[in-house]
């Protein structure tokens, strides 16, 4: 570790690492759920336990980030982060304000209640009162890591990774209106759930695969801020319009069926930009890192992020498409391994490249990492194709055929049972990859004896 | 690019430009060999467009991608509008 | 830290072929998602009009297309203008001017068309054809402004590099507009 602050990196690490288990589980609890639909039913219904699954995904992703931020800033900037007293108590505000999440959606408080109870939007269902503390973090992050870099070097991987973290925080405060109609609230909610996984986020999933191709693979930082550029560029030039790929249907004017088709066709591009960078910088360089387990789950997060966000989501993104496909099966599929390619793996990719360094070892459990690597982007990708056929089969019996849509469901049951098994894995990997990251023990792989990537 | 260059690439593109008027003007009824006409006089105009204004004629390699999307472009154009 | 593998002399690259395009890359990666845009848009307008063409040659009929001529003419003289901006460099001003009065030229055609067809009832969601008459050439006409607001800040603050970046976008939008005038108004 270079500069002592990059330690503030362990503890949001951790903290998104102890998120990431619950969410895995309460994954798992739901698709359970669709196969044992009793299951927990008087103790905590399926439409509580999917929110904690998809808002605790959502809060983990970002501490992540925020971990990351403060991991690379100090390296690329070459100074100390500004405060490290206001990035532990960002990280104290943004536990509580999780803690009373879980608290109020469990126990169902204040129901009703605008500042206190939930609103039921999801991703941000979050209370009033948590809404106005997240902010209050972010700001505190943000000043700090901007006051970081304006003092220290400006590379172009901090200067985009700024971008995107001022972005996804700006575009937050979409949250705070709520509108009655029901279709302008779509409207506003997709400016913040489209506008981050298909703008913002991108940037800081580009920005943290620059620094560690740069770290990684040793080729110069010029070629490196070129690609980064060019994903960037093609990221915002499909992405802000492509939003109206979410415009089809919720009482929009007709013509966004044509800006969102051709706009988020080109959201493809970003992608595929990405996955063709890390191969070839990874070809290119002739470093040979011996952290293994990081690079494999960079290629991997650029590859599945192709598949996930680029190939699925393409696949249901025309609007004559999208028509049948809405809301079925398909949208699950690709939500999983868009969201699991391009947020997650990235993520992990970091956490495995700075944990060695943060505990001050050699990458050690090398083997552990790449296996739980395979569990989960095998689960995952299978989980992807059985939600797939099952919501070709919905699409079909429900959208073509024109039949109930609780009939339907229940000719899925093995396609459900199908899910929660390849979700066991997931699990499991989850589980193995957060052991390999803590357990003590010390392995590094010498030549020959490793499995390769 | 010289000057002389560039104001012959601008009078070519007049002289496509009123290219496409005048046949408008001779063929207002359409019809397969008028569209055909019409997207190859199109092209050219890109064309001249990307080597001079845009200077891709020194750079010959970019200058064969872009006038096979050209090429792409306005062949499926031409299907297109054939099949209604 | 105790890993640090020896540090590889990075690639020197001196014949990559992006480094061969003429002018700045970004503008390059920009020139090319506008036509990927606008070719996307003209295909679906010639694949949309497949299901009925007389309906849409009804409706072309309505499009004034010499005024469509004029502007095309407009253009491509602007475009002229502005590439003489770039290679003259102690009169870059006087052809700078002259390429944005023909820009606003464009754009006043364009603004009696549209309130042409708003007189008659017409707007976007009157018809396919008019649907996609209006996204492709509102569009179009967005970036015309984008070009005469660029034009404007180089006026104020001169600098050949940006010149040069601002005179490539806007033979991009003359080059779409070469493309989008004949399949939207002539093409039946
Ligand atoms: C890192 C891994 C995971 C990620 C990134 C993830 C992400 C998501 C997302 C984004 C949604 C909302 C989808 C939508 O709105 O269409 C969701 C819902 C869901 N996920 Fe996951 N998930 C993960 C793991 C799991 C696992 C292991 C299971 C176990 C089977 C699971 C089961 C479910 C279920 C049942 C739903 C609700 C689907 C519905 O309402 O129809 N997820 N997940
Ligand atoms: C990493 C990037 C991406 C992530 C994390 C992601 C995630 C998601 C999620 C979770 C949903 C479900 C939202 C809901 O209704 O609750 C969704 C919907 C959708 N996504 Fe993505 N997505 C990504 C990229 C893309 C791309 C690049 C495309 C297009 C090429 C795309 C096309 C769509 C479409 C069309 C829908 C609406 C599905 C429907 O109508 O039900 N997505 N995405
Ligand atoms: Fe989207």
């Amino acid at each position: 570790m270079k500069y002592q602050t990059q330690k503030i990196a362990y503890w949001y690490f951790l903290a998104a690492m102890i998120l990431f288990a619950v969410q895995v589980s309460g994954g798992l609890i739901a698709g359970w759920i669709y196969v044992q639909p009793n299951f927990l039913s008087e103790l905590m219904p399926f439409n509580i336990i999917r929110m904690l699954h998809t808002n605790s995904l959502v809060v983990w992703l970002l501490l992540g980030f925020f971990g990351a931020a403060y991991f690379l800033i100090p390296e690329e900037a070459e100074r100390e982060i500004h405060s490290p007293m206001i990035a532990y108590l960002q990280l104290i505000i943004l536990l509580v304000g999780t803690l009373g999440v879980v608290v109020t959606y469990v126990f169902n408080l204040f129901h009703g209640n605008w500042f206190l109870g939930m609103e039921g939007r999801e991703f941000i269902e979050q209370p009033v009162w948590v809404k106005v503390g997240i902010v209050v973090a972010a700001l505190m992050f943000l000043y700090n890591v901007t006051m970081t870099v304006l003092k220290g070097r400006k590379t172009a991987i901090t200067n985009v990774l700024l971008l995107g973290l001022w972005g996804l925080a700006l575009l937050f405060l979409f949250a705070f209106y709520n509108p009655e109609n029901l279709a302008l609230d779509k409207m506003f909610w997709w400016y913040i759930v489209h506008l981050w996984v298909e703008g913002t986020w991108e940037l800081v999933m580009a920005s943290i695969l620059a620094y560690l191709m740069l770290k990684m693979t040793g080729v110069d930082r010029e070629i490196i801020e070129k690609w980064l550029y060019i994903i960037v560029a093609t990221a915002l030039f499909s992405g802000i319009l492509g939003t109206g790929h979410h415009y089809y249907w919720i009482g929009t004017p007709g013509y966004w069926q044509w800006i969102g088709s051709i706009f988020s066709s080109l959201e493809v591009i970003p992608f595929f930009a990405m996955m063709a960078f890390s191969f070839v910088m990874v070809w290119k360089g002739k470093r040979d890192h011996p952290n293994k387990a990081a690079l494999l789950w960079a290629l991997g997060a650029s590859t599945v992020a192709f598949f996930g966000a680029g190939v699925w989501g393409f696949l249901h993104t025309l609007h004559g498409v999208n028509y049948y496909t809405h809301g079925t099966q398909i949208t699950a599929a690709h939500g999983h391994l868009a969201f699991f390619g391009a947020y997650v793996s990235m993520n992990l990719a970091i956490f495995s490249y700075a944990f060695p360094i943060l505990r001050g070892r050699d990458p050690y459990n090398q083997v552990l990492n790449m296996v739980s690597f395979w569990l989960m982007t095998g689960g995952m990708a299978f989980m992807t194709f059985v939600l797939t056929f099952a919501g070709t089969v919905q699409t079909h019996m429900q959208r073509v055929l024109g039949e109930n849509f609780m009939d339907v469901q229940e000719g899925l049951g093995l396609f459900y049972l199908m899910r929660w098994g390849s979700g066991a894995a997931v699990v499991i990997g989850a589980l193995l990859f957060i052991y390999a990251q803590l357990a003590p023990r010390r392995e590094v792989i010498s030549q020959g004896t490793g499995e390769e990537a | 690019m010289t000057q002389s260059a560039l104001t012959r690439a601008f009078l070519t593109l007049l002289a496509l430009s009123i290219g496409t008027t005048l046949l408008t003007e001779l063929r207002p009824q359409a019809g397969m060999g008028f569209v055909a006409l019409v997207l190859l006089l199109a092209g050219l105009k890109a064309r001249v467009i990307l080597m001079d204004y845009l200077g891709l004629r020194l750079a010959p390699m970019w200058q064969r991608g872009f006038n096979a999307f050209l090429v792409v472009f306005l062949l499926t154009g031409l299907g297109l509008y054939l099949a209604g | 830290m105790n890993q640090s593998p020896a540090p590889v002399p990075a690639m020197a690259e001196q014949d990559h072929p992006l480094d061969s395009l003429p002018g700045d890359l970004m503008i390059w990666v920009l020139i090319v998602s506008e036509l990927l845009v606008f070719g996307a848009g003209l295909l679906a307008f010639l694949g949309v009009r497949i299901a009925d063409p007389v309906a849409f040659a009804q409706d072309q009929d309505s499009l004034n297309r010499v005024a469509g001529a004029v502007n095309t003419i407009v253009l491509i003289s602007s475009g002229y203008l502005a590439a003489r901006a770039v290679h003259s460099p102690n009169k870059m001003r006087l052809w700078l001017s002259g390429s944005m009065v023909l820009g606003l030229v464009f754009l006043v055609v364009k603004w009696f068309e549209y309130t042409a067809k708003a007189e008659l009832g017409i707007g976007i969601e009157t018809s396919q054809f008019f649907t996609f008459y209006y996204l492709l050439t509102g569009f179009h006409a967005m970036h015309v402004v984008a070009g005469l607001v660029i034009f404007a800040l180089i006026m104020r603050w001169p600098n050949p590099r940006n010149l040069e970046g601002a005179a490539m976008f806007w033979h991009m939008v003359d080059l779409v507009w070469v493309l989008l005038f004949p399949i939207i108004y002539l093409v039946r």
